[in-house]
C-alpha cells in the first residue's frame, strides 16, 4: 500500500500510461508543467487506499461518493477521490516525512455521481515542511491558478479564507468550546448566526434538577455525581464515553443554562466579523478597524494574514480575480489556516475548478507524531475543460 | 416503461416471496386468507411455484435480500419484503416501487440506540453534540455499528450529525458496544428486549422507520397485458379480504320500505347497503358497516321497527373499484386495451 514512484524530473514522468490526462488534449500535462518547473517533483502515489481514511478525515457523507471494494482479508478499500490524502500518506512513509518535499501530480481521481462518469482528472501540488508558512501559501495558491490558466482556464475568479482568523476571533471573543464547534460548522455549511444560535443543541429537559444541582460542582464533584447517578440506576458504564466526559457535558449545560449562550455584543462583532468581504487589503484595514473599536485582539493571526495578502500581490496574481470572505472555512478540522478556491465567473451554474488551502493537522490525524506544515491545491481539469459544469 | 412483449411472448407474472422461516409462513397465510392458495413446486426444496386457480402466475421463493433485488430490478412484479430492506437497499424507492400494501406482519422498528449509561442523551440533538465533542476530544469520530449504512446516513444527515463513522457489522450488532466495536448502534427491535439487554436506549427521536412486511409492486418489471390481468385479480382478492376483515354485515328487515333507513345508517354509521341502490321494497336491508359500529347500528335499527338484527362475519367483499390496482395503475400507465 505504500509504495510510491516518486518521479525525478518531467522527463520521466509515466505519462503514457496515464490515457485520463491525453483525453484532455494535453491541457493536464500543461498544467503539470506549471508546477514542475517551479520545482514540484511529481509524484504519483496509489490508487487505492484503505477507505477507512476518507472516512475518518471527511465524514460518512462521502461514502455515497467512494468506489468501495474490499481486499481478501475483507479489509473495505476505495479508489482515491482525491489527491491530498494519498500524497500525504506517500510523503510520510517516505524518507522525506517532516523534512521540506514540494510535489505535483496528474491523474485520475474516481467519484461517484448519479448519471455521470466517475473518473475525473486533477492535477495540483502539495507543500510539506516548509516553515515560511505564508511564502507557501502564497506560492501554492499563485501557482494553482498559473497551472489553471496554462490548462485553459482563463479568467478564474478566487474566494479566499482563512481559518485561523476565525479561530483567533472566537478565541478573542472567549466563546465557549461547544459553541466554537457548532459555530464552525455552521458557518461552514453557510448558515446565518441566527439560524446557528437558535438550533437546539440538547433534549428541550435536559434534566434540570441535575444542571441546577451541578451549576455551582467542578470537575471531580460532577463527576462523582455522575457515578452515583448510574450506580444507583444499576447501569454498568460501557460504551466509549466515561463518566469523567458525561459530567463535562453536564457542567458545560449548567454553565450555558443561564441566558443567551453568546452575549449580544459577542454576537453582533461575530456579524460584523463574518460579514468583511471583498478585496483582501481592504478587509484587513476593515478588520484592524472592527478589532481595535470593539478592544480585542487577534494576534499573530492578523499579521500572518496581511504578510500573505503581500505575497499574493507580489506574485502577480490580479487583486481584482481574488475576493477574501471572513466567512469561508471548511468544516474539516485538519484545515488549519489561508484555504482557498477559484471558479469560472462567465458560468453561472460553475463549480469550483481549483480548491486548496494550509492543512497543518492532516499528517497528525495520518500517523505522524507532530503537525507538519503542509499547503496543497487541487484542480479538477474536467470541470476546467466543460466550462465548469461537471 | 419496460417493453411489452407483444404477440403471447410476455412472460409470466412474477410474486416474490420469502424462502424460509416466519415470514414465509406469514406471507403464506396472508395469501390464503385472501383466497390465495400459494402452492409450492413438488418437495419443499422446489424454488418455484404457483397459486391455484391463476395460470400465469409464478411464485417465486427466494430470501427477503433477494425479494428486493429482483423488484428493483424488474426482474418480479409483486414481491412481500419489509420496508426496512426497501429503504435500505433501493436507492430511489419511489421512481422504482410502488409500496401497496402493508401486511400486517413482520413489525420491526430501525431505531438509533446509545449506551443507557449516557444519561445525558436522549435526543438526536444531544447526540449531535456529543459526537461533536467526542471528536474534538479524541481526534476520533464515534462509531455507528449498524447493517443499515443508507438509512443511518440519511437519517444522521437530516439531523445534521457529521462527526460519526459507520462500522458495517452483519450480526449482533446490538453488542457493538459493549465489545468497544462502536460506540452506538442503529438496529432493527421488536419489543426492545435485546436492546434492554445490552444496556442500550433508543433515543427519544431515534426511530428511523416503523417497518413491517409489505407488499410491493415494481414499477419496471416487464407490464404486458397478462401482468396487468394478474395483478388486478389479485389486488382484487386482496382488497376483498382486508375489507371483509374490517367489516360485518348487518341484516335487519324493517316494518316499511327501507330507502330513509338505508340513507341515514350511511350517514351515521359509515354503513353501506350490501344490494347497491336497489333497495327492497318489502323493508329487508343488508348493510355493511365497520366492526366498531355494528352495535350501535343494530341498535338504532331496533328503534326503526325492526324486530331482529342479525350480524354476520364477511370471508370476502369485492367491489367494482379496485383501489390497489388504481393505485399501480397510475404508476405504470393504463397500458394497452
Amino acid at each position: 500500500m505504500t509504495q510510491t514512484i516518486l518521479v525525478d524530473s518531467a522527463s520521466q514522468a509515466p505519462r503514457s500510461g496515464d490515457p485520463a490526462g491525453h483525453t484532455l488534449g494535453g491541457a493536464g500535462e500543461r498544467a503539470l508543467d506549471c508546477l514542475l518547473a517551479a520545482g514540484f517533483r511529481r509524484t504519483e502515489p496509489p490508487i487505492l487506499h484503505p477507505a477507512a481514511i476518507f472516512l475518518d478525515m471527511s465524514g460518512e457523507e462521502v461514502r455515497r461518493r467512494l468506489f468501495l471494494t474490499a481486499d481478501a482479508a475483507g479489509e473495505e478499500l476505495c479508489l482515491r477521490p482525491e489527491y491530498t490524502i494519498p500524497v500525504c500518506r506517500a510523503y510520510l512513509s517516505s524518507d522525506k516525512a517532516g523534512k521540506i518535499a514540494e510535489y505535483s501530480y496528474l491523474g485520475p481521481v474516481f467519484r461517484a455521481r448519479a448519471g455521470q462518469v466517475g473518473e475525473q482528472t486533477q492535477t495540483g501540488l502539495e507543500s510539506f515542511g516548509r516553515r515560511d508558512a505564508e511564502a507557501a501559501d502564497a506560492e501554492v495558491f499563485s501557482l494553482a491558478m498559473e497551472a489553471a490558466t496554462a490548462a485553459g482556464g482563463g479568467s478564474l475568479v478566487a474566494r479566499l479564507g482563512d481559518a485561523g482568523l476565525f479561530d483567533a476571533m472566537l478565541d478573542s471573543l472567549k466563546i465557549p468550546e461547544p459553541w466554537r464547534r457548532r459555530l464552525r460548522r455552521g458557518v461552514a455549511r453557510g448558515r446565518s448566526l441566527e439560524a446557528i444560535f437558535s438550533r437546539p443543541s440538547q433534549s428541550a429537559l435536559a434534566q434540570p434538577g441535575v444542571l441546577a444541582a451541578l451549576e455551582s460542582a467542578d470537575h471531580a464533584g460532577a463527576k462523582a455525581l455522575v457515578e452515583d447517578l448510574l450506580a444507583i440506576a444499576g447501569i454498568d458504564a460501557v460504551g466509549g464515553r466515561s463518566a469523567g466526559e458525561i459530567a463535562d457535558r453536564f457542567l458545560e449545560q449548567a454553565s450555558l443554562r443561564s441566558g443567551q449562550p453568546i452575549e449580544a455584543e459577542k454576537r453582533t462583532v461575530l456579524d460584523a466579523f463574518l460579514a468583511i468581504s471583498g478585496d483582501p487589503d481592504q478587509a484587513a484595514v476593515e478588520l484592524r478597524r472592527l478589532t481595535q473599536s470593539a478592544g480585542l485582539d487577534l494576534g499573530p493571526a492578523l499579521d500572518a494574514f496581511e504578510r500573505r495578502n503581500g505575497f499574493i500581490a507580489a506574485r502577480g496574481v490580479a487583486i481584482e480575480a481574488t475576493r477574501f470572505s471572513a466567512a469561508f472555512v471548511r468544516d474539516f478540522d485538519y484545515y488549519t489556516g489561508f484555504v482557498f478556491e477559484a471558479h469560472d465567473p462567465h458560468v453561472s451554474s460553475a463549480k469550483t475548478v481549483l480548491a486548496g488551502g494550509r492543512y497543518d493537522a492532516l499528517a497528525r490525524r495520518l500517523g505522524a507524531n507532530e503537525d507538519i506544515p503542509a499547503v496543497g491545491a487541487a484542480i479538477t481539469l474536467d470541470r476546467l475543460m466543460n466550462g465548469g459544469e461537471r | 416503461m419496460a417493453a411489452h412483449p407483444g404477440n403471447g411472448a410476455e412472460g409470466p407474472f412474477v410474486l416474490a416471496v420469502p424462502s424460509k422461516g416466519r415470514l414465509q409462513e406469514a406471507a403464506q397465510a396472508f395469501f390464503a386468507r385472501a383466497g390465495l392458495e400459494l402452492v409450492q413446486g413438488r418437495g419443499a426444496r422446489d424454488y418455484r411455484g404457483a397459486i391455484a386457480g391463476l395460470p400465469g402466475v409464478e411464485v417465486a421463493y427466494v430470501s427477503s435480500a433477494e425479494i428486493v433485488g429482483q423488484l428493483a430490478a424488474g426482474a418480479a412484479h409483486f414481491g412481500v419484503a419489509g420496508e426496512d430492506l426497501v429503504r435500505e437497499k433501493v436507492a430511489d424507492v419511489e421512481a422504482r416501487l410502488e409500496l401497496l400494501s402493508p401486511l400486517g406482519f413482520g413489525h420491526a422498528n430501525v431505531v438509533v440506540a446509545a449506551p443507557k449509561a449516557w444519561i445525558d442523551v436522549r435526543t438526536m440533538a444531544d447526540l449531535d453534540d456529543v459526537a461533536s465533542a467526542y471528536r474534538a476530544r479524541r481526534g476520533e469520530r464515534m462509531r455507528v455499528a449498524t447493517k443499515y449504512v443508507n438509512l443511518t446516513r440519511r437519517y444522521f444527515a437530516e439531523h445534521g450529525i457529521a462527526d460519526y463513522r459507520i462500522v458495517e457489522s452483519l450480526g449482533a450488532t446490538e453488542g457493538a458496544p459493549a465489545s468497544g466495536a462502536a460506540e452506538l448502534i442503529v438496529d432493527i427491535t421488536t419489543t426492545g428486549a435485546t436492546l434492554e439487554a445490552n444496556a442500550l436506549k433508543t433515543l427519544d427521536d431515534g426511530t428511523i422507520l416503523r417497518s413491517q412486511a409489505t407488499l410491493i409492486a415494481s414499477l419496471t418489471a416487464p407490464w404486458g397485458a397478462n401482468a396487468r390481468q394478474a395483478a388486478r385479480d389479485i389486488l382484487a382478492r386482496i382488497a376483498a379480504s382486508e375489507e371483509a376483515l374490517k367489516s360485518r354485515e348487518v341484516r335487519a328487515r324493517l316494518p316499511s320500505p327501507a330507502h330513509v333507513v338505508v340513507e341515514t345508517a350511511a350517514e351515521r354509521f359509515g354503513a353501506v347497503s350490501a344490494t347497491g341502490e336497489d333497495i327492497d321494497p318489502h323493508g329487508f336491508v343488508a348493510l355493511h358497516c365497520a366492526r366498531g359500529k355494528v352495535a350501535e347500528l343494530a341498535g338504532w335499527l331496533l328503534t326503526q321497527g325492526a324486530e331482529r338484527v342479525s350480524v354476520a362475519a364477511l370471508e370476502q367483499t369485492f367491489a367494482a373499484r379496485n383501489a390497489l390496482y388504481d393505485a399501480l395503475e397510475k404508476r405504470i400507465g393504463a397500458g394497452e386495451h
